[in-house]
């Protein structure tokens, strides 16, 4: 009896060690092993792993504050050059009238923005205004100025080639007797944007490869360390996808945490940003306002660090030496 | 089960870890391969276990041909194939459990089958108590009758062990080899590599002794020549399950005798 009793109380030892050994049901499906270990790894060497993380965060960073912050930039560049404008001078036997009529019907055609009509009295008085040639004006005894059409071109047409191909369409119209514009400005500010884009986007490309490389050398490291796992799986007769799965789960593991880091770095400086941007708009009384990253854009940021993650793991498992 | 013909591995050119190998092990027996340390056993293990691929011969596993057989068809043969090993190859960063379930995790079982599984090879070690411990909080004894418990749990047809025995005093490997004979017993085959001459003297079971890569008792069917020798051999140590006695499995691990019975 006495027996019995123990031998029951062993059962249930045994019966309750093994409930608690057992680990969360879908830890023991391939996906979920594969996941599980990949968490696991990572939680094991914290300190590597945060480390590691915080250097991808740092390097993606950049990159993820340039794809923030295009739109607004964009917005900036494209106001800097709100004022270029080509000056159509109309023949002076057009009257204002039929300036105006004329201001009117380019405004339906593409590539222009805005248009704006200067009478000839607006045109004598700003003259009058801005210089000591009144005298000389009041012998001549009529008002000698034609009037003129200022055309502002669209965003996209302020591209030098697009704003010269304008230009040259504009002229051939029989109404205009001249155009100014001042090119060269437009063209100079035009190479120093573009050249500041490229130079942007190829740190941005750098910072990216350099975001490739570490993650690769984290999953180089990883293989090594999980080296004996892997034979002792391969022993078990595990197939190359379920000891390959682990790794490119970490892989992507990395680049969704490390995006995620990159994403808090980037809402920090943006919040630390908002402010001073905000007061410097104001100071030269542009309407340039800083957006806040909306979530699609953290979402595409994840979505590609994801990505990165997954192409490192695969380029380290697969790489030809192996 | 088993069958080598003419068998040769070449590691470097004049090199041969075995040559001209041939003999077959019928299924549902005990197969000792002995030898001298670096006669060819492991070599011989590694090539059943695909580990390794012939440099000359032919090897059938059942009716399977290891030279027709596909890289990418090896994880499936070899999921069919218990294997234990000297140093036991556990893991270190998991519990005793998941170390047991990784064979029926890379088999794709459910989780439920896993539990079962899992719960009833630990009982067959009696192991089951220390289910949650690290395996390296067991004793070498304990752990290699985990390492056991992991190459039975999918219950193999096959059980390849490479000096289980090994690095464990008489007593322990007694009882490793008699949870053996308990699977032996059940229907697996088992060609166990040994070098340790008390295990051969005590447990009488067919041997292949290799020397300097070549099969000294060479022949089609060593196991089954030996066979007939060692049935009126008696046992020393512990008396052997018959493989053909009507007892059923959950029977014979009732008989499992554990250490100081």
């Amino acid at each position: 009896m006495k027996s019995q009793t123990t031998s029951s109380a062993s059962n249930e030892a045994a019966s309750d060690a093994i409930n608690r050994a057992a680990g969360p049901r879908w830890t023991y499906r391939h996906r979920g092993y594969a996941l599980a270990q990949s968490f696991r790894q990572l939680t094991l060497r914290k300190w590597s792993s945060l480390s590691t993380l915080l250097m991808l965060g740092i390097t993606l960073a950049l990159p993820v504050l340039l794809l923030f912050a295009a739109g607004p930039l964009q917005q900036l560049g494209n106001r800097g050059v709100e004022g270029e404008s080509l000056t159509l001078y109309l023949d002076a036997q057009i009257t204002d009238l039929q300036g105006a009529s004329l201001a009117q019907e380019l405004l339906g055609q593409p590539g222009i923005r805005k248009t704006s009509y200067i009478s000839h009295d607006e045109a004598l008085a700003t003259l009058t205004e801005n210089s000591d040639v009144s005298d000389a004006l009041e012998v001549l005894g009529s008002n000698p100025l034609p009037g003129a059409i200022v055309v502002y071109p669209d965003a996209d047409t302020l591209e030098p080639v697009r704003l010269e191909r304008l230009s040259k369409t504009l002229g051939k119209m029989a109404s205009v007797e001249r155009i100014q514009l001042d090119l060269q400005w437009v063209k100079r500010l035009h190479a120093v944007v573009e050249l500041l884009r490229l130079l942007a986007w190829l740190l941005a490309g750098f910072l990216t490869l350099t975001a490739l490389l570490v993650i690769g050398n984290t999953i180089r490291l990883e293989l090594l360390r999980r080296q004996r796992e892997r034979e002792v799986a391969s022993l078990l007769g595990a197939s190359r996808h379920f000891l390959n799965r682990p790794i490119l789960y970490t892989g992507a593991l990395y680049g969704f945490l490390g995006g995620l880091m990159a994403c808090l770095l980037a809402f920090l400086t943006f919040q630390a940003l908002l402010q001073p941007a905000h007061e410097l708009a104001t100071l030269y009384a542009s309407s340039f306002h800083l957006k806040m990253p909306t979530a699609s854009q953290f979402g595409t940021v994840l979505a590609i660090s994801t990505l990165l993650g997954l192409i490192g793991a695969l380029g380290t498992l697969y790489r030809p030496s192996r | 089960m088993i069958t080598f013909d003419q068998v040769s591995l070449e590691y470097q050119p004049g090199h041969f870890a075995l040559r001209d190998v041939s003999f077959s092990v019928e299924p549902g027996s005990f197969t000792f391969l002995t030898g001298h340390s670096g006669a060819g056993k492991s070599s011989l293990l590694k090539l059943i276990a695909l580990l390794e691929r012939p440099t000359a011969g032919e090897i059938h596993v059942g009716p399977l041909s290891y030279s027709r057989l596909k890289p990418r068809q090896e994880p499936a043969l070899r999921r069919q194939m218990g294997i234990v090993f000297q140093d036991n190859q556990l893991l270190h960063d998991r519990n005793v459990f998941d170390n047991v379930a990784l064979p029926l995790i890379i088999g794709g079982y459910r989780f439920a089958d896993i539990r079962k599984r899992v719960a009833a090879a630990l009982d067959k070690v009696s192991l089951s108590h220390r289910a949650l411990d690290a395996p390296l909080s067991l004793s070498g004894g304990e752990q290699q009758r985990i390492g056991i418990a992991r190459a039975v749990v999918a219950r193999p047809k096959l059980l390849l062990a490479d000096e289980p025995t090994g690095n464990l005093d008489a007593d322990i490997s007694a009882d490793i080899m008699q949870l053996l004979m308990q699977f032996n017993a059940a229907g697996v085959t088992v060609l166990l590599a040994t070098h340790d001459k008390g295990l051969l003297d005590t447990f009488g079971f067919p041997q292949l002794v290799l020397q300097q890569g070549r099969l000294k008792n060479s022949g089609r069917d060593a196991s089954a020549s030996a066979r007939s020798e060692l049935q009126s051999r008696p046992l020393t140590r512990r008396p052997r399950v018959q493989r053909d006695s009507p007892v059923s499995e959950r029977e014979l691990i009732r008989r499992t005798v554990t250490p100081g019975e």
